[in-house]
C-alpha cells in the first residue's frame, strides 16, 4: 500500500501528522493553564472568605475590648481601611494591605489585653481568641494554597515550549500573596 | 547484682529448654523415619512416634513460654506502663477493633485480623487508643497435588487513634507508601519538595491539606518519621488523627533466648512513649485552635 504513495504524498502526511501532533499539545497545553488559571481564581477566593472571616472575628474582638479599653479599641478600629469588608474591585495589593492592616490589628489587641488583666479573664473573650486563632490558621491555608497553585502556573509559563502557548492565549506570570512584611516589622501602639 | 527478673527468667529458661530438648527430638524422630523409610524396616514407625513425643514437647514448652509472656505483660509491664503514662490503660489480650483500624481509609480489609496489646488513656489531656495489629491475605494455590491455602501478612505493626485538635472539612492522608481506598481524593502537592518526594498526600479538599500540614507539622511527620523505621500513615479523619506504622514488628514482646534485663524493659519504655512523641511533637495537646467541652 506505501509503496503506491508518491515520496509528495508521504511528505503531506508526515506534515499533517507533525501539525496533528502540535495542535494537540498546544491544546493540551493552554487546557492545562486554564484549569490552573482556575484553580487560582478558586484559592483567591478562599482568600478572601477567609479575610472576612478573620475580619468579623477581629471586629467581635474589638467590640468585647470595647468594654475594658473604649479608647484603645476605637483606636485600632481606625487601622483598617475597609470597616465594611472587602471591595469587590480590590486587587490582590489591597488583600494584602487589608491583611497587614489586621494584623496590627490583632497585634493591638495583643497589647491592650496585657494592660488589662479582667479582659484576660473573659470567657466571651478567650472565646473569641481561639476563634481568631483558628481563622489565622485558616488564612495562612488559603494564602499557601494560592501560592502553591501561583507557583504551578507560573513555572508553565515560564518554560519553554510552554512558554509560546502562555504567550499566544495572552496569559501572564500570576502575583504572589505576600504578607510576611508585618510579620518582619514591630508594631507599635500609643494609645 | 541482684536480677530483678530472676524468676521470670528462670521460668523462661526452664520453658525454652523444653523447647529445645523437643526440638531435638523431632529432629531425631524425623532423621530415623526418613532411614526407616529408605530401608523399608519398622524404624520408620519408631522415628514417627519419636518425632510426635518430640512435638509435644516442643507444644509443652512453647505453652510455657506463651504463658510466661502473658504474666510478664499482666504483671511487670502494666505497672511500668501506669508509672510512665500515668492513668493509661494497657491490656495485653485485647487490641483495636477492626471498624477502627479500617477507618484508617488506607488498610485493606484483611482476611484474618489479630490485634493486641492494647493501650488507652489520655496523655497530656490528649486521648489515644493504640494497639498491635496484624493483617493478613488469603491466598490460593493450585497445584498438580491439588490446592493450597496460605496466608501473607501485609501489616504487622501499631495502629494509634489521637484526638486531633483542629476542626477540619473532608479527610487528608499522609501515606509513605499506598494510597487511599475509597475514592473522591486528590493528590495535593504541598511547597516542600522534600516532603512531597518522602510522602504522598491525599486529601477530599485541597484546602485541608494547607489547613493541617502546616510547615511545622510538616517537619514533625518527617522527624517522626525518622524515628520510627518502617512506612508510616497518617489519616485525618472526623475528630481524629489515625496513625499507622508498618514495621514487621510485634511490640512488647519477651523474646525466646533473649534474658529478660533492663535493656529489653527499656526498649518497651521507648515503644510506649513513642504514643507521647507523636502528642508532643505534633503538638495534639496545643488547644489553641478548638473551644473544647468540659469532659464531665
Amino acid at each position: 500500500m506505501i509503496t503506491l504513495l508518491s515520496t509528495g504524498a508521504i511528505i503531506a502526511i508526515v506534515i499533517v501528522a507533525l501539525v496533528l501532533i502540535v495542535v494537540f499539545w498546544f491544546i493540551g497545553v493552554m487546557n492545562q493553564l486554564r484549569q490552573l488559571e482556575l484553580k487560582v481564581q478558586e484559592a483567591e477566593s478562599g482568600i478572601d472568605v477567609a479575610l472576612t472571616k478573620r475580619f468579623d472575628m477581629l471586629t467581635k474582638m474589638l467590640q468585647t475590648t470595647k468594654g475594658y479599653a473604649k479608647h484603645e479599641a476605637e483606636t485600632l478600629e481606625k487601622v483598617v481601611k475597609w470597616r465594611g469588608g472587602i471591595p469587590k474591585d480590590a486587587t490582590l495589593k489591597d488583600k494584602e494591605e487589608f491583611f497587614n492592616q489586621m494584623n496590627q490589628v490583632a497585634q493591638g489587641i495583643n497589647v491592650v489585653v496585657e494592660k488589662y488583666p479582667d479582659l484576660k479573664a473573659n470567657t466571651v473573650f478567650l472565646e473569641l481568641q481561639t476563634a481568631v486563632a483558628n481563622t489565622e490558621e485558616h488564612l495562612q491555608a488559603a494564602r499557601r494554597l494560592y501560592n502553591a497553585n501561583v507557583t504551578r502556573i507560573n513555572t508553565i509559563i515560564v518554560t519553554f515550549p510552554q512558554s509560546i502557548v502562555a504567550n499566544a492565549i495572552h496569559m501572564e506570570k500570576k502575583p504572589y500573596f505576600e504578607a510576611e512584611e508585618a510579620k518582619r516589622e514591630d508594631v507599635k501602639f500609643e494609645f | 547484682m541482684k536480677d530483678k527478673y530472676l524468676n521470670f527468667n528462670n521460668q523462661k529458661k526452664q520453658a525454652e529448654t523444653k523447647f529445645l530438648i523437643g526440638v531435638s527430638i523431632t529432629a531425631l524422630g524425623v532423621l530415623l523415619a526418613l532411614i526407616g523409610n529408605v530401608n523399608k524396616n519398622a524404624l520408620m514407625v519408631v522415628g514417627i512416634i519419636i518425632a510426635i513425643v518430640g512435638f509435644i514437647i516442643v507444644m509443652i514448652g512453647y505453652g510455657a513460654f506463651a504463658s510466661l509472656k502473658r504474666n510478664f505483660k499482666d504483671t511487670v509491664l502494666k505497672k511500668m506502663f501506669s508509672d510512665a503514662l500515668p492513668g493509661i490503660t494497657y491490656e495485653p489480650i485485647n487490641g483495636l477493633s477492626q471498624n477502627i483500624v479500617y477507618e484508617t481509609g488506607h488498610l485493606k480489609r484483611a482476611d484474618r485480623f489479630h490485634s493486641e496489646d492494647f493501650l488507652g488513656g489520655e496523655v497530656d489531656g490528649v486521648s489515644f487508643i493504640s494497639s498491635d495489629v496484624k493483617l493478613e491475605e488469603r491466598h490460593v494455590q493450585h497445584t498438580k497435588n491439588g490446592t493450597r491455602v496460605y496466608y501473607v501478612a501485609y501489616f504487622i505493626g501499631r495502629i494509634f487513634r489521637f484526638e486531633f485538635n483542629k476542626e477540619f472539612v473532608g479527610t487528608l492522608q499522609v501515606l509513605e507508601a499506598g494510597s487511599p481506598l475509597n475514592r473522591g481524593y486528590k493528590k495535593v502537592h504541598l511547597e516542600s519538595v522534600d516532603f512531597n518526594k518522602k510522602f504522598k498526600t491525599y486529601a477530599t479538599e485541597e484546602i485541608t491539606a494547607f489547613y493541617i500540614l502546616t510547615p511545622d507539622i510538616m517537619e514533625a511527620i518527617y522527624a517522626l518519621e525518622r524515628r520510627n523505621p518502617g512506612r508510616i500513615g497518617l489519616s485525618f479523619h472526623g475528630d481524629h488523627l489515625f496513625v499507622s506504622i508498618n514495621n514487621n514488628r510485634d511490640t512488647f514482646e519477651v523474646q525466646m533466648f533473649r534474658k529478660i534485663d533492663d535493656s529489653m524493659v527499656e526498649e518497651f519504655k521507648k515503644d510506649l512513649l513513642v504514643i507521647k512523641d507523636f502528642i508532643m511533637t505534633l503538638k495534639l495537646n496545643t488547644n489553641l485552635f478548638k473551644i473544647k467541652e468540659d469532659k464531665k
